[in-house]
C-alpha cells in the first residue's frame, strides 16, 4: 500500500539548538549558504520578565496539491508513489517558476546543478531504506515525528490522533503534509 | 547566525532578465499587431509595416536570449520542449511563443524580400528580373495568411505574459482577478494593453518620417487612456503594500508619470498644434512599459 509521509513538528519541545539545520548539510551536501531545512526563532513574544520565544523548523511542507508541481513546465517537481514531493534533477530547466508559486519559501536553485533543490524527507538516502531522515533522527529534543499516516499505528498517525496538528498558511488551499504541534508554545 | 536570528526576507526567484524579457515580448506581439493589421487592412503605410515586422523578430529573439540565459541549466532549455505539463501555464506558453517566434521570422522574410524585389526590380535588367521576381512573388502569396495567423499568436503572446504570472495562485499580486471575478485574471489583460501600446510606439520610432501617423497617434493615445484605467482599478484591487517603498517610486514615476502622464499630454499637444512629437511620446511609453513590467515582477515577489 502506498504511503502517506508525514512530519510533525512539536514546537514546545524544540529547542532551536539546530542540529536539524546541520544535519540536513551534512546528509545531503547542500551547498554554502542554502539551506533545505532551518529552524528560524519566532518573534520575541512578551515584556521583561515574561518572555517568550520558539522555533519553527522551515523546510518543504510536502503539500498535496503543491503549487510548485503544477506550475512546473517539464513535470519535473513531481509526487512520488508516496505522496513526497521531490525534483527530478535531470528534468529540471532551472526556470525557478516553482520557487515563483512556493509560499513556504522552501526552494532553491543549487548552483551545483544548475536544478532547483529542496527538502525531500530525505527519501533516497534514508526513508527509502526504512531509516528516518536526518534531522528527525538527529533532533536532540524529540521534537520531530516521522511517520506514515496511512499506517495508524505508526507513531505520527497515534499522536497526531491526540494532538492538534496545523499546517502552514491553510487558506492558500496547498493541503501540507508536514503538520506544527503549537500546543505549549505562546502563539 | 542571521539565519536564524534575523528577519526574514522573501527572495526573488525573478529578477530584472524576467521583467525584460516581459517586456520583450510584449513590445514584439505589440509590433506585430500593428505591422501585420496594417498590412491585412491598408495599403498606405508600408513603412510601419516593415518597421514593425523587424522590431518583433529583434525583440523577441533577443527576449528568448534572454530566457534561455538566465535558466538554471540554459544548454538544457530544449527539455521545455519534450516534456509537457499542460497543466503548467509556462510549458503552454513555450509552443504560443515558439509559434509566434517562427511565423515572426517568416514574416520578416517575406517584408524584406518583398521590399528587396522592389529594389531589384528597379535596378537590374529585364532578363534577370523575371525568374527572381516570380519566386519572390510566389512566396508573397503567402505573407497575407502569415499575418493573420500572426495576429492570433502575437495576442497569444502578449496575454500570455500575463497568464505565466497571474497562474501563480499562491502570489497575492499576480494573482489578483479582474473586477473581483475569479475566473478572469487582471494581469493578462493589463499586459495585452501595454504590449499593444508599447509595441505600436517601438514600431512608430522605426517609422517616424513615414508620412502622416497621426492615426496610429490616436489608437496609442486610446492605448495609454485605456491602460491608465486598467492601473487604476488594479491600484483600488490590491493592498496598498505593493504600491510603497522603492516600488512607489518605480509605479509614480516610471510607470504612471513618465509611461502614461506625460506621453498622453504631450500627444494631445502635438495631435492639436500638429508638431512632430512621435519620438518623445514613444521613448517614454516604451520606457513605461519597461517599468511596469519590472514593477509588477518585483512587488509581487516582495511583499
Amino acid at each position: 500500500m502506498a504511503k502517506k509521509y508525514t512530519m510533525i513538528i512539536n514546537l514546545a519541545k524544540c529547542i532551536g539548538c539546530q542540529a536539524c539545520t546541520v544535519a540536513c548539510k551534512f546528509q545531503n551536501n547542500v551547498p554554502d549558504g542554502k539551506f533545505r531545512t532551518k529552524t528560524p526563532a519566532n518573534e520575541l513574544k512578551g515584556t521583561y520578565p515574561n518572555v517568550s520565544i520558539y522555533f519553527v523548523k522551515e523546510a518543504c511542507q510536502m503539500c498535496q496539491k503543491a503549487p510548485c508541481v503544477s506550475v512546473c513546465p517539464t513535470k519535473a517537481s513531481y509526487y512520488n508513489e508516496d505522496g513526497v514531493v521531490l525534483v527530478d534533477e535531470d528534468k529540471c530547466v532551472g526556470c525557478l517558476y516553482c520557487m515563483t508559486a512556493c509560499p513556504y519559501d522552501a526552494r532553491f536553485l543549487n548552483k551545483e546543478t544548475g536544478a532547483v533543490d529542496k527538502c525531500t524527507f530525505c527519501y533516497e538516502l534514508k526513508v527509502s531504506k526504512g531509516e528516518k531522515p536526518a534531522c528527525v533522527s538527529t533532533c536532540v529534543g524529540g521534537a520531530l515525528i516521522f511517520g506514515d499516516l496511512n499506517d495508524p499505528l505508526s507513531q505520527a498517525s497515534q499522536f497526531l490522533a491526540k494532538h492538534k496538528g496545523e499546517v502552514r498558511k491553510p487558506e492558500l488551499g496547498t493541503h501540507p503534509g508536514v503538520y506544527y504541534i503549537y500546543e505549549g508554545v505562546v502563539k | 547566525m542571521d539565519v536564524i536570528w534575523g528577519v526574514s526576507v522573501n527572495e526573488v526567484a525573478w529578477g530584472g532578465l524576467i521583467a525584460i524579457y516581459l517586456f520583450l515580448a510584449g513590445i514584439a506581439g505589440g509590433a506585430f499587431l500593428t505591422a501585420s493589421l496594417t498590412d491585412l487592412f491598408s495599403k498606405r503605410y508600408p513603412k510601419v509595416i516593415r518597421s514593425g515586422a523587424y522590431t518583433a523578430v529583434v525583440s523577441i529573439i533577443i527576449g528568448l536570449g534572454l530566457l534561455v540565459v538566465d535558466l538554471g541549466r540554459p544548454l538544457s532549455f530544449w527539455k521545455l520542449l519534450l516534456n509537457v505539463n499542460m497543466g503548467s501555464v509556462m510549458s503552454i506558453g513555450v509552443f504560443i511563443v515558439s509559434g509566434f517566434t517562427a511565423l515572426s521570422v517568416v514574416y520578416g522574410y517575406l517584408i524584406w524580400s518583398s521590399a528587396a524585389s522592389q529594389k531589384q526590380f528597379n535596378m537590374t535588367s529585364a532578363n534577370t528580373e523575371v525568374t527572381q521576381t516570380s519566386v519572390v512573388q510566389g512566396l508573397q502569396a503567402f505573407r497575407k495568411p502569415v499575418a493573420g495567423l500572426g495576429v492570433l499568436f502575437s495576442i497569444g503572446t502578449a496575454t500570455y505574459t500575463g497568464f505565466l504570472l497571474s497562474a501563480v495562485t499562491t502570489n497575492n499580486f499576480w494573482y489578483t482577478p479582474f473586477l473581483g471575478i475569479e475566473a478572469i485574471p487582471f494581469l493578462p489583460i493589463l499586459f495585452l494593453v501595454s504590449a499593444s501600446s508599447t509595441g505600436l510606439a517601438a514600431t512608430l520610432i522605426g517609422a517616424f518620417n513615414g508620412g502622416d501617423l497621426t492615426a496610429y497617434k490616436k489608437v496609442d493615445m486610446v492605448l495609454i487612456i485605456l491602460e491608465m484605467v486598467l492601473l487604476f482599478i488594479l491600484y483600488l484591487s490590491v493592498e496598498p503594500i505593493f504600491f510603497s517603498g522603492s516600488m512607489a517610486t518605480l509605479f509614480w514615476l516610471g510607470v504612471v508619470t513618465v509611461g502614461l502622464i506625460v506621453p498622453l499630454l504631450l500627444s494631445f499637444y502635438g495631435i492639436t498644434k500638429h508638431k512632430n512629437v512621435i519620438l518623445p511620446v514613444c521613448g517614454m511609453v516604451v520606457l513605461g512599459g519597461l517599468s511596469l513590467r519590472y514593477f509588477v515582477v518585483y512587488t509581487g515577489q516582495l511583499f
